[in-house]
């Protein structure tokens, strides 16, 4: 059965392989405009309506298209006037008074009055709109506003809100009964174009008047185009062939990758604003055998697997060097509200062994053992497709094996995870990140009291169930309502510290923040607040146009 | 009489037979050593290429790749391996029994194949996970994982070969068969064999479909848990970038299973 | 005549297949973990918007039967619901992607097998499998799919085409080679050779239409194996396809596109597994 090769086929292999090579190809991305600017967006913006904005992605196009009343700077951190002129608030703290600059116009050339102002902030307060913003007016439905003139807007509210300067920076002016989905705005650009899951294409507002921009002719950039990709190889590849001018929040490893391809584009801004923290489910209404929740409401417990964590091996092994070990909520980012006198429980293995022995817990064969006699084992539940995070998990894993501990890791994608953690509370421990948007700790009520859905370790408290979370709620409240800095301050400080003697959270590490710019972009200024690196976006411009 | 009435089994190369079971001595061999473990972290020695100390480097968290590549590589492939065959076979049986029964019975059988094809069994898997306890040990995980790909990736397979069956119901030797009076059963005994080129492809192709599945599932809380090694992880490895620019050790992984597919295909064909 | 009664029989073989199909996915997605949760719940700005819109739905999706009755009535009216996830008409979000992905289903399978056929013609015409052949086929099974595509990302050459082409040929090849292993040594074969027929008489007159009956048991497999390649490849080179928003609705529970998405699979494997006639069959042996 000996057999010649047949000799056609081969050419048409070779023909085939051509054929397959050459039409596969071809370029995805669309092209670029000429001066416009070019990044990635994770996901499809849910809305381009500015008063329903409530994800990420949105407020973003918000941010870039909407004119806004006042503009809280991300770099200064202060509250600057954008299409006002001015702005005050009344010594009670319950009237704030806008006056508007002359000659406002939509980007239609239409005139914006006071009128348009007035309806817009209306529209943002109605129920029927669901705003998420109403809710920072914390009773919406009894604001008034009013216009005196053509040039003056006052809001009254019904109680004083704290940082009401801010809640201007999210709501966008839009001619009056007109609301058009981003596409007539008082900011530098209008949405132009959207392919959804492909890309959102936004044109320069020729009659932007935001300060200075008449002078100067801001915005400089033409055009914005934001690429729907939620993949980093793509995304880097892509940076590196100049097709997109930022990466923002670079995972580390990629951060590594690219410095060592593009040494010149990449930066290590130091802490974020954000948290990685770790925690046990203490919800008494949790499906958890008895003697688990025992342990993890006893702070003895909390304290010890806190102590048992090497903090230093997560921030250099998961995060490649770049995070910092962190203890508390507030980052050292966080200049004017970070506790430098903070006492924490450091990393000891042998205190957390002491401690535990203390508390009742034996080691038992190597297998740490609770008085009762079960043997102490707990999952760790984490979300899918955060390599740094479930690296993190692994390490801890591995760490609190030296006290005993047998720990399973379990990642889940989010709505499975969601669900088990503010629904069902099926589950022992969680560690997950907090990004936080506001350098305000006011901005993390939400977090810390008892009350609160989003209050992880036992969401949802009809009363505070311990005396320190009571005490928790008590120091929020009072730096919500608390006039002098001096005093908040003092508040926040003693949350940190309760926090970090009872170990509700487990803080692991602060990701560091890291970018990339494109050499040819001018006129960045890193902020770490989001948008952090396109937040002055009327000054960026590629290098070679204008 | 035509060629298929002989009883045709594949005949085993013993090269290559013997080759796999070295290589899962020498597997074993790596995992007895004493002073080893899948997972100890060498905290000072991250991605470190190879040493006396560890031979084939380590991974992105210290641990030793020649302890974990050979703990993965019976634990994965073992649980692959297995989870193909019966997969393999359950098509193999669905499939004849289905093309040798009454019409209507193998056409529901069909019917049943193509709406299993069609679900989105993810969903399954989800519901799994969310009904085993989360402190399940890796171990057990990745026992279900393996039996859950064994019950989901035969549906496919099975239609091939029902289709193949039927084509040898109207071949000339099996008409012949029937005409000379033999049972069913003695015919059956001819027709799995007739149908190894189905068959034995479809093995070898689920086996690595299976490792990467079993690596994919972990995205659902499911498959080999950490600490415990998985092969199908490692492989995943191949498409971060960033893994494959520290080091060429990366690679070891696929290489082997590259060469243990090789391996099997070697013992499924005759010689 | 019997031609109609065929199609007639198939296409509600189709039907059946795609309620069957419809119900099972509604059932399963509707029971999955998460189906009552969103991401967003944990951002202390968003929470509360997020937590009345699931309200909504837990309301909408309490009972089963109410659900699927609702769904098969929208459908008589030609309404395929909204997506939970992009607030938009299913049909509006999948009719452009049916013709992304339908194009790079078609093209691949297409090259595959054409790579296929002529790699097997070559290989099997060996006397014995050489490795030269099975090698590259053996690793093209063994990189994920994902890996491949990254890795055609970062060698910046070849796309989704090139990946689902490759893993779908090399699948097949597999096959393929088997089948023509044993055609190439059938007797009459032998027979021909000693008269002298050239390899390419040989290969159009005697090989391929030996084989030809099993191609149709292979492409069922092609259709499999490129659809389970589809989601990887999509996502990895972010083609705006069905594979990609598959993907994103699995991930956000978003059960009116996964429906949509599913019968179309179902349609796509029943079409694929198109049956001979089997009664016909029956009697004529």
């Amino acid at each position: 059965m000996i057999m010649r090769l047949p000799r056609l086929p081969i050419r048409f292999v070779a023909a085939a392989l051509t054929a397959v090579v050459g039409i596969t190809c071809a370029g995805q991305t669309a092209s670029r405009l000429p001066g416009e600017l070019a990044w990635t967006i994770g996901f499809d913006p849910k809305t381009f309506d500015p008063a329903k904005v409530d994800d990420q992605e949105s407020e973003l196009v918000r941010y870039l298209t909407a004119g806004v009343l006042l503009r809280f700077n991300r770099s200064t951190q202060k509250v600057e006037p954008q299409l006002a002129e001015d702005w005050s608030i009344s010594s009670s703290g319950r009237t704030v008074t806008f006056k508007l600059r002359a000659d406002l116009e939509f980007s239609d050339g239409t005139r914006l009055t006071a009128k348009d102002a007035a309806w817009s902030i209306r529209r943002v307060l109605l129920p029927a709109t669901g705003a998420p913003v109403a809710e920072e007016f914390l009773s919406a439905a009894g604001v008034t506003v009013e216009t005196p003139d053509e040039r003056t807007v006052l809001v009254h509210l019904p109680r004083r809100v704290i940082g009401i300067g801010k809640v201007f920076d999210e709501i966008a002016i839009e001619p009056a009964d007109r609301p058009s989905e981003g596409r007539l705005t008082a900011g530098p650009f209008v949405v132009a174009d959207y392919r959804r899951s492909q890309y959102v294409r936004l044109r320069r507002n020729p009659h932007y008047s935001g300060p200075d921009s008449k002078e100067f002719g801001l915005p400089y950039a033409t055009g914005i185009r934001l690429d729907i990709l939620d993949n980093h190889e793509q995304e880097i590849r892509l940076f590196e062939h100049g097709e997109y001018d930022v990466i923002d929040s670079l995972p580390p490893d990629y951060f590594s990758l690219l410095k060592q391809k593009a040494p010149n584009t990449v930066r290590d801004l130091g802490p974020s604003l954000n948290t990685e923290q770790m925690w046990f489910n203490q919800a008494p209404g949790a499906p958890l055998p008895a003697w688990e929740k025992a342990w993890f409401q006893n702070q003895a417990f909390r304290v010890a697997v806190s102590r048992a964590i090497h903090r230093a091996d997560l921030a250099r092994i998961a995060y490649e060097g770049h995070a910092t070990p962190a203890y508390s909520f507030i980052s050292p980012a966080n200049v004017a509200w970070f506790d430098r006198s903070l006492s924490v429980p450091q990393e000891d293995v042998a205190a957390a062994k002491a401690g535990l022995a203390k508390a009742g817990f034996r080691l038992i064969g190597g297998v740490l053992t609770d008085a009762n006699g079960h043997p102490v084992r707990f999952s760790i539940l984490t979300n899918t497709g955060n390599a740094a995070r479930f690296k993190m998990a692994t390490l801890i894993q591995e760490d609190l094996k030296g006290i005993g501990i047998q720990v399973t890791v379990v990642a889940l994608d989010f709505p499975a995870l969601i669900e088990r953690m503010m629904h069902t509370q099926d589950y022992e421990a969680c560690l997950l990140g907090l990004e936080n948007v506001d350098p305000d700790p006011n901005a993390m009520m939400n977090v810390w009291l008892s009350s609160s859905p989003n209050h992880q370790w036992d969401p949802s408290e009809k009363t505070p169930a311990t005396s320190w979370e009571a005490e928790i709620d008590r120091a929020m409240n009072m730096q919500a309502s608390s006039l002098t800095d001096a005093e908040r301050k003092q508040a926040v400080d003693r949350v940190q510290q309760i926090v970090a003697d009872q170990q509700p959270f487990i803080y692991l590490v602060y990701p560091n923040a890291l970018i990339a710019i494109s050499p040819r972009l001018k006129g960045v200024q890193p902020a770490v607040l989001a948008p952090g690196l396109v937040w002055n976006v009327e000054n960026l411009r590629l290098e070679g146009t204008r | 009489m035509a060629r298929g009435m002989t009883m045709r089994i594949p005949a085993i190369r013993p090269a290559a037979f013997w080759s796999l079971l070295a290589l899962a001595a020498i597997a074993i061999g790596v995992l007895a050593l004493p002073g080893r473990s899948y997972s100890g972290q060498d905290r000072e020695q991250l991605l470190a290429s190879a040493s006396a100390q560890h031979p084939a480097g380590t991974d992105a968290l210290g641990r030793d790749r020649m302890v974990r590549v050979s703990a993965a590589f019976l634990l994965s492939m073992g649980g692959a391996v297995m989870a193909s065959a019966a997969a393999t076979l359950a098509a193999a049986g669905v499939g004849t029994l289905s093309a040798f029964s009454p019409a209507a019975l193998g056409s529901l059988a069909m019917l049943a194949c193509d709406v299993f094809l069609a679900l989105p069994w993810l969903f399954l898997l989800m519901m799994v996970r969310s009904t085993l306890p989360l402190t399940t040990s890796p171990a057990h995980s990745a026992a279900i994982t393996f039996l859950i790909l064994a019950v989901v990736g035969w549906p496919a397979c099975a239609r091939a070969v029902y289709r193949g069956a039927l084509e040898l119901r109207k071949s000339e030797w099996m008409l012949q068969a029937r005409a000379a009076g033999l049972r069913d059963k003695q015919i059956m005994r001819h027709v799995l064999p007739n149908l190894t080129s189905l068959l034995i492809p479809q093995f070898l192709i689920c086996i690595p479909a299976f490792i990467i599945a079993e690596a994919n599932l972990g995205a659902l809380g499911l498959g080999i848990g950490e600490p415990l090694p998985s092969w199908g992880s490692m492989l995943l490895e191949l498409d971060n970038s960033p893994m494959l620019m520290h080091t060429a050790w990366v690679y070891l992984p696929i290489a082997l299973l590259i060469l243990i597919l090789l391996l099997f295909e070697g013992v499924a064909t005759k010689q | 005549m019997t031609c109609v009664a065929d199609m007639l029989r198939w296409i509600a073989r189709t039907l059946m297949i795609v309620m069957m199909v419809a119900v099972g996915s509604t059932v399963l997605v509707r029971f999955a973990p998460g189906y009552l949760s969103d991401a967003r719940e944990m951002d202390s700005r968003y929470g509360n918007t997020t937590r009345v819109e699931l309200a909504a739905e837990a309301a909408r999706s309490a009972s089963l039967a109410q659900m699927l009755s609702a769904e098969f009535g929208g459908w008589t009216r030609g309404n395929f619901g909204i997506s939970r996830q992009y607030d938009v008409p299913v049909l509006e979000l999948i009719a452009p992607r049916l013709a992304v992905t339908g194009g790079l289903l078609l093209r691949s399978i297409a090259f595959a097998w054409s790579l296929a056929l002529c790699a097997a013609l070559v290989s099997s015409a060996g006397r014995n499998p050489s490795l030269s052949w099975q090698a590259p086929s053996t690793l093209l099974l063994a990189v994920p799919t994902a890996a491949m595509a990254t890795l055609c990302i970062l060698s910046d050459c070849g796309g989704p085409t090139l990946v689902m082409t490759l893993v779908v040929a090399a699948r097949d090849f597999k096959f393929l080679d088997r089948m023509l292993r044993n055609a190439w040594r059938d007797p009459h074969l032998l027979q021909a050779r000693a008269q002298g027929l050239s390899t390419l008489r040989l290969v159009y007159a005697h090989i391929l239409p030996s084989v030809a009956p099993r191609l149709l048991a292979l492409a069922t497999l092609s259709i499999v194996n490129a659809l389970s390649a589809l989601v990887p490849v999509e996502v990895v080179f972010s083609v705006p396809g069905l594979g990609q928003l598959a993907w994103n609705a699995a991930m956000n529970r978003d059960l009116p596109v996964l429906l949509g998405v599913t019968m179309i699979m179902a349609v796509a494997v029943t079409f694929a597994g198109m049956n001979p006639d089997r009664a016909g069959e029956w009697q004529g042996a």
